[in-house]
């Protein structure tokens, strides 16, 4: 913030004058001197604390309910977190997710590098083009990503089990296994996520200055050397985000796998995530205390995950 | 600056169309009822006839999908909104805590086709207290599915009434696909799946999860759970199993492309594979089932609290359901009657080109005379997920079926505390 | 020097082929349902798959038309993207100018506890939510779409970086001197100025409302009302026996998005990674 504000807080006349006894009425007069800032910033908090706040504290009530959302609602105590804490299957749903965010962030967050290099080297054509290509399948609705990668992962007339067969390889069930529909719903979001990471990669390669390239071929550095000690670590905040922003849209993942094999997550609940389990407990099955209960469980799995992925990160000695 | 024009313009807009008129303009002449169903359900040149049938009222007809029953109670839990007239499927019994929601339609003119309804499926309709929340619309009378031609080939009986009479047990019927599937090099599977032997032991049978009084007995030798289970298990352990679960795509495929032989199901299953499996056509015939007969499905009418003209509800969908209409809807839709004058109309012994010009509704018709009527209770439809998902994981991830069996009855004990 | 010249060749081959390898993968799935859309129910089961385009396409199509309302699902959607984003685009910019060009007390910590709202993941509250939305009367209606997604804090966030950086405080100063109210300095005088801010803005949320599917899944209940994601998903749940008419109305409902994000692709991606780079 370099520029000049245009509304100082405090006018330098206001205070040399000693005889201004109560600083609580000046706040006030301060704030209503600003009441067109407050109107024009108001609405998110309004809108925040109707549709936000107020539905988290509403929910630490609801959690302590017996509610099907119909009848009367009666006070469970701790019941609904023991149900949820003793339930094999949230524990299963909490490994399914995070197993689908490491089978899916890695290699996706991998192929956007390679993609963003290749796209970064100098004499590559049709740039724009390529772009535009990698970007499309991340505008494309889920719903129909999953309608389409069904028949692509299907176990009777799937395509993939063609390619296999071409290969004399013996047809696989992709869908009636849990790793396969891991796989499923991993290369889902693979597909979706690959190119708008490259997209971001390749700013970020574009924006470290060429001059440290230059000056590293000077003192004699090869190629590797350049890309682990210049290209890396320019990047590190660019790759940080990208993982912060796959972990909160990991912990997320619904759709594809209530698409592809339906509410319970199909066989062994393989595909069961947190936000679906959330789901058919809640509006499926109709414990809504409960599903409210599973809310906060999930609240503070991601909070864990959250300071375990910045303890990570702070804890890397930085390069430079 | 013509941006500035745009979101100003379209702000007005959306300040009128969003406070002002919600588009529910109040209806003058026509009244017009909401209608929910589920594919195949109703038939839906039917319920256009009733729009003629009874001019002045619009049946605004939606066909929900997905999960159908969760649509309906989150409807109920909103509080608001939802359509006059809904159907139910079996779980019926899962809405009588919420019968205040519903029209006693006993107070809208019930009693006076009582008579012409069976009165076992009549009975599944009114809850503990006397209040006939849902009108019957059709039942589900099970039996044996099967691929005449690929019976005949592996040296299998092909006649339905050789196959019901060497195929009477469940045991000679898997043996039978033990039998095929040696013949064909298990290139086609005698069954579908496992969880739906699960699911027709159990419809061959009056108790189940629960008594009457609600009290499980799931876990005692008075209920077909432990027996539909093993048979289950059984089916899996001689990999008879084309592990394609019911109403998916990959059942249709299987169906279509002739890589299963036989399943058993309810007579609705009929329209359901006629519209998956047309490249099979002619060459399927059905015979009574293995381990008996039995009901499985089968579903209801009923009119929300919410709607405006009960009255003009219930007209509709007792018209929709007179015994000529189901007649017709069996004819058109397999759709079999509830009605008992509709039970020896001649449609019943119509020949059909899709079963090689087998008359099928005699067959199920037979089926239908031996429905012992089964007691759901509320929970039904959550115990049998457990089951069935448990089930999943022997046929296809080979959980070892004791472990399997000793986690569902875990999980269901704790899911009956809830 | 020839051979470094066929070195470099050889190399711009090399990554051209990569590159182009992946673009495959990329838009091979679009094929592939459009391929499908072509084919017959029966052909898509078949084994080996058809890989060419059928005859059938219009067929399938005729089908869809028939079984569902895709235009009103389709017009419905447009309406819900459209309001929500022009109520984003004015909350939002309004929020954000605020934020960047004027101080006020307290203005720290507000803005602190909306980047803090960030964090929060909004399938915490999914149930209470809904039973918030019943209260309302709100359940099956577009206001429980468009109102609680009106104004949100990564857009004021993205509007006050732009704006820092490219509304000038000078010209701000001109315009009180000249007589300009607070909100026609936002509206006259800033507003033209963070038009290209806006319009990945606008881009951004209409293509998220567009995709949207767990809300409104749980909100609407009159099909007349559902959007386009809904009446897929719930197409896809009626008529699995008619296979072809499903994939039909998946490439239908893929169709307009695509279409709009080529007219605007180019600018939009390089924001993307711009936005990506800045915060």
């Amino acid at each position: 913030m370099k520029n000049s504000m245009l509304n100082h807080p405090a006018p330098p006349e206001q205070k040399a004058v000693p005889s201004h006894p109560r600083p609580k009425h000046r706040l006030t007069s301060e704030i209503w001197k600003h009441r067109k800032e407050y109107l024009a910033i108001s609405p998110f908090f309004i809108v925040f604390a109707i549709f936000g706040l107020f539905p988290i504290a509403f929910s630490m009530f609801l959690s302590f309910q017996k509610w099907d959302g119909i009848g009367e609602m009666t006070f469970n105590g701790l019941n609904n977190y023991q149900f949820m804490l003793t339930d094999p299957e949230f524990w299963k749903a909490v490994g399914n997710t995070l197993l689908i965010w490491v089978y899916s962030t890695i290699p996706m967050l991998f192929f956007a590098l390679i993609i963003a290099f290749l796209l970064n080297a100098a004499f590559v054509r049709f740039r724009t083009f390529f772009r535009i290509g990698y970007f499309l399948p991340n505008v494309t609705s889920l719903v129909a990503v999953a309608i389409v990668f069904g028949t692509l992962f299907s176990n009777n007339y799937g395509l993939l089990n063609y390619v296999l067969s071409l290969f004399g390889i013996p047809s696989v069930e992709w869908l009636n296994k849990t790793w396969g529909i891991q796989l499923a719903v991993s290369v889902m979001v693979i597909w979706r996520w690959v190119g708008y990471n490259a997209i971001i990669y390749l700013a970020g390669l574009q924006s470290i200055p060429s001059v440290l390239y230059e000056a590293a071929k000077i003192d004699g550095a090869s190629g590797i050397q350049a890309f682990f000690k210049i290209t890396i670590p320019n990047l590190r905040p660019i790759i940080l985000f990208t993982v912060i922003t796959s972990t909160i849209g990991g912990m997320q993942v619904f759709t594809e796998p209530q698409v592809l094999v339906g509410n319970d997550g199909g066989v062994s609940g393989g595909g069961l995530t947190i936000v679906l389990y959330l789901y058919r407990e809640a509006f499926v099955h109709n414990y809504f205390g409960y599903g409210a209960a599973v809310g906060w469980g999930m609240f503070v799995l991601i909070a864990l995950f959250s300071i375990l992925n910045w303890r990570m990160v702070q804890g890397k000695p930085s390069n430079d | 600056m013509n941006i500035r024009r745009t979101v100003c313009l379209g702000l007005l807009m959306l300040i009128m169309v969003i406070s002002g008129c919600a588009g529910t303009t109040p209806t003058e002449k026509t009244k017009t009822l909401t209608l929910w169903y589920w594919n195949r359900s109703l038939d839906d040149d039917l319920i256009k006839a009733a729009e003629q049938q009874f001019p002045g009222i619009r049946i605004d007809a939606q066909k929900i999908g997905g999960d159908f029953k969760s649509k309906l109670k989150t409807t109920l839990a909103a509080g608001s909104g939802g359509p006059d007239i809904v159907a139910f499927n079996d779980w019926v019994a899962e809405l009588f805590t919420s019968s205040d929601r519903f029209y006693d339609l006993y107070d809208l003119g019930a009693q006076q086709i009582e008579q012409d309804f069976l009165e076992w499926k009549w009975r599944l309709g009114v809850t503990p207290g006397g209040e006939m929340i849902a009108l019957p619309i059709d039942t589900g009378p099970t039996a044996l599915f099967y691929r005449a031609d690929l019976f005949e080939e592996a040296g299998l009986p092909s006649d339905p009434d050789e196959v019901h009479e060497q195929l009477a047990t469940w045991d000679q019927y898997f043996e039978a696909g033990q039998k095929l599937q040696e013949h064909f090099d298990n290139k086609v599977k005698m069954l579908d799946n496992i969880n739906n032997i699960y699911n027709q032991v159990n419809a061959q049978s009056d108790r189940i999860y629960f008594n009457p009084d609600d009290t499980f007995i799931g876990d005692t030798a008075d209920s077909s759970m432990k027996t539909a289970w093993d048979l289950a298990v059984k089916a899996a352990e001689m990999k008879l199993s084309a592990n394609a679960s019911t109403q998916s795509s990959e059942w249709n495929a299987a169906m279509n492309n002739g890589r299963i032989a036989s399943f058993v199901g309810a007579v609705w299953m009929k329209e359901i594979l006629m519209q998956a499996a047309p490249d099979t056509s002619g060459k399927w015939r059905v015979a009574r089932g293995p381990g008996g007969d039995g009901n499985n499905g089968g579903s209801f009418l009923a009119i929300m609290k919410t709607s405006k003209y009960p009255q003009e509800a219930f007209d509709v969908i007792r018209w929709i359901q007179n015994p000529e209409n189901q007649i017709q809807s069996f004819d058109k839709m397999n759709l079999f009657p509830s009605a008992t004058k509709a039970l020896d109309a001649p449609v019943m012994s119509k020949p059909e080109a899709f079963f090689g010009n087998q008359a099928t509704g005699e067959i199920f018709s037979a089926s239908a005379m031996n429905v012992k009527p089964a007691y759901f209770g509320g929970k039904h439809g959550n115990l049998n997920g457990i089951v069935s998902r448990e089930l999943s994981s022997v046929a296809l991830e080979g959980k070892n079926p004791d472990k399997a069996w000793n986690d569902a009855l875990a999980r269901v004990k704790k899911e009956l505390l809830r | 020097m020839i051979g470094v010249n066929l070195m470099l060749k050889w190399k711009s081959i090399l990554l051209h082929l990569g590159l182009i390898a992946g673009l495959i993968m990329s838009i091979f799935p679009f094929y592939w349902l459009l391929v499908m859309a072509t084919r017959t129910t029966s052909e898509i089961y078949s084994f080996p798959p058809k890989l060419w385009f059928g005859p059938h396409l219009f067929d399938n199509i005729a089908r869809v038309l028939s079984s569902i309302d895709f235009f009103g699902a389709f017009w419905n959607t447009l309406f819900v993207a459209s309001a929500c984003t022009l109520l984003v685009l004015f909350f939002d910019s309004l929020a954000g100018f605020t934020f960047a060009k004027f101080n006020f007390p307290g203005k720290k910590w507000l803005f602190v506890l909306l980047l803090a709202t960030m964090m929060v993941p909004a399938q915490l509250s999914l149930v209470p939510s809904f039973v918030i939305m019943a209260e309302f009367g709100w359940v099956g209606t577009y206001k429980a779409l468009i109102i609680p997604g009106m104004v949100n804090a990564f857009g004021i966030f993205w509007i006050r970086q732009y704006a820092q950086e490219s509304v000038p405080s000078e010209l701000l100063d001109a315009g009180k001197i000249d007589g300009c109210g607070f909100f026609r300095l936002y509206w006259n005088i800033s507003l033209p100025i963070l038009r290209p801010a806006l319009s990945f803005l606008a881009a951004f949320t209409f293509i998220g409302v567009w995709n949207d599917y767990l809300w409104p899944l749980i909100i609407l209940n009159d099909e007349n009302k559902f959007t386009l994601q809904v009446a897929l998903s719930s197409l896809n749940g009626i008529y699995t026996t008619d296979y072809s008419m499903v994939i039909a109305g998946t490439l239908l409902a893929v169709i307009p998005l695509i279409v709009m994000f080529l007219f605007i692709s180019k600018q939009f991606i390089s924001d993307i990674a711009a936005g990506a780079i800045k915060s």
